[in-house]
């Protein structure tokens, strides 16, 4: 399927259109107040309010990640007029606000937290007019087996800061235990059954250890997504310097060049911070995506479940009744 | 990392394990441990037409000098790359330290796997093998010092290079977020109209059970003279 075809489902159902009567009836008490105040038309007729209790992960949970995406400027409605629009007016101002929620968020603004640390982390570092300290960041996902605990480590220099985050994306009750212990081994952070986590350090010499601890789930495997945001490293000044050299020729230019670099380095800086948060976008979105699949899955099974059941359990009681007259009339006789 | 050795020896060696680190190229970055025949596989959700480069580093535990070599000399590792249909797009063999790259053709979750082919570790290396590991995504992939030589950029120029970069592989990564975004919405409906129709089809086959057996036993009975 080509990438862009999302954008050409401008006339997206309507979530009212469909058999209108039954989805009234099936709208359970769960589309919650968030449905009215979001920009996104929201299909009303997701059923989380009786289906709960079918759902072993909390569902409930995946709207919250999902309410935080619905700040303004967020590309998250499908007609094709109104994105253009987004991307031509509200565009970058906003991306680089997300600590503007919208009435409503209420207690969840705890959400924008690690948005927030990213925000916070790059007016720190645009410098004067030398060159740019972009963090160094990276970012792995992995799949942990059950009953297994996998561990990776991190060398870090002097007073730098250590901010790692992590998210399950997938398995049954998508939650890992969580351990970072410092070189020397003292434990800094220690969670146990958690869904995500956000927790920055500031770092003495030394190889920091984290750990994804999955040995109290026998059977499901976990898909862990985390993220490491290195600052102050030392080591990127020398780096700057090293590709200066790379460079030929001069500019000749009205404005001094100071002030187009240091315009060019805020751009770089806040377009990293767009990846950044892109990055998060994604893993929010994959571990929605595998919810869903998961649930589809199980609606289907436990439906055929249910049918065998039900038949199996009328036919077993009508001969049931049928076999206690039969006897009671030979005993009789 | 705790059991090791206690106080200065221990500092003393990490300090210079870190220093090492520090020095050679690209490898400051995470490590793990691995064993013998295990497999390490990370999983990256790339745009089409990204290209993604991987390096590596081991370094083989010692078990005499309870040490971990700086390099390993006949030391490799297997890198395995699969596409999001699970068909192998890299599948090579690479020394104990090396570079792969691969640039993918379908949007999706692309798995790449390490594991340790060398069964020399279980003679002398206790099992352990610390690799480093980085992997770099789109535009990260680009090395400007080379293009700024390549073009005879200047500084200007190559900073407006690097944005531009920046912005295309944001803007590719927002294209494959509506796409699967769109995906999602496909199966969440999916879901929910099998909710719907189960849940009528079972009322109805409730309501017809039970009328059914009232039917049947009322016949029953009727035809035993009990009723």
């Amino acid at each position: 399927m080509p990438i862009g075809v999302g954008g050409s489902h401008g006339n997206r159902r309507p979530s009212g259109g469909e058999a209108g009567g039954a989805h009234a009836w099936l709208e359970g008490a769960e589309t919650k107040e968030v449905a009215e105040q979001d920009c996104r038309p929201r299909p009303k007729s997701l059923p989380f309010g009786g289906l709960r209790f079918f759902f072993g992960r909390s569902v409930r949970r995946s709207r919250r990640h999902l309410e935080f995406l619905q700040t303004p400027g967020f590309p998250v409605n499908h007609e094709v007029s109104k994105e253009e629009t987004w991307s031509r007016d509200n565009s970058t101002p906003r991306l680089f606000e997300p600590e503007i929620a919208p009435a409503g968020m209420g207690d969840r603004i705890w959400l924008s937290f690690p948005v927030l640390l990213l925000a916070a982390l790059p007016p720190e570092l645009l410098p004067g007019a030398a060159g740019f300290t972009p963090s160094l960041d990276s970012d792995f996902t992995f799949t942990l087996p059950a009953g297994q605990k996998e561990c990776f480590y991190q060398p870090m220099p002097l007073k730098a800061s250590l901010e790692i985050e992590y998210q399950v994306l997938d398995g049954a009750g998508l939650d890992v235990d969580f351990h970072l212990a410092s070189p020397e081994g003292k434990t800094l952070v220690f969670e146990q059954r958690k869904s995500d986590g956000v927790h920055t350090v500031e770092t003495e010499v030394g190889d920091y250890m984290f750990c994804f601890d999955n040995t109290f789930s026998t059977i499901s495997e976990k898909v862990i997504f985390f993220e490491l945001i290195l600052d102050n490293m030392g080591e990127q000044a020398q780096e700057q310097e090293d590709w200066k050299k790379y460079i030929t020729g001069t500019d000749m230019l009205d404005m001094k060049l100071e002030d187009i670099l240091e315009s060019i380095n805020s751009i770089k800086s806040r377009l990293s911070k767009s990846g950044h948060i892109q990055t998060l976008l994604r893993a929010f979105e994959a571990r929605d995506r595998n919810i869903q699949e998961s649930n589809f899955d199980r609606v289907n099974f436990w439906s055929m479940v249910n049918l065998v059941v039900m038949v199996v359990v009328s036919a077993i009681q009508v001969y049931m009744l049928k076999g206690l007259f039969e006897d009671k009339r030979k005993s009789r006789t | 990392m705790a059991g090791v050795g206690a106080g200065p020896l221990r500092a003393m060696w990490q300090q210079a394990l870190l220093l090492l680190a520090l020095c050679t190229t690209g490898s400051r970055g995470l490590y793990f441990h691995i064993g013998e025949t295990e497999k390490r596989c990370f999983i990256e959700e790339i745009p089409d037409e990204t290209m993604v480069i991987g390096n590596y580093r081991t370094q083989m535990w010692d078990k005499q000098k309870e040490v971990f070599l700086p390099s390993t000399p006949g030391l490799g590792m297997h890198v395995e790359v699969k596409d999001p249909d699970g068909k192998v797009v890299l599948s090579r063999q690479y020394g104990s330290e090396g570079r792969f790259t691969f640039t993918s053709h379908t949007p999706g979750d692309h798995q790449i796997c390490l594991h340790s082919n060398s069964t020399r570790m279980a003679l002398f290396a206790g099992g352990k093998l610390r690799v480093h590991l980085g992997i770099q995504v789109g535009e990260h992939t680009n090395n400007y010092p080379e293009i700024a030589a390549k073009d005879k950029l200047t500084e200007l120029q190559l900073r407006a290079r690097q944005l531009l970069d920046q912005v295309e592989q944001i803007q590719k990564e927002q294209d494959y977020q509506r796409y699967r975004e769109e995906r999602f919405r496909l199966t969440s409906e999916s879901t929910n109209q099998r909710v719907l129709w189960w849940s009528i089809a079972q009322t109805v086959i409730l309501i017809l059970t039970g009328i059914w057996q009232m039917r049947h036993l009322k016949s029953f009975f009727e035809a035993k003279k009990l009723v």
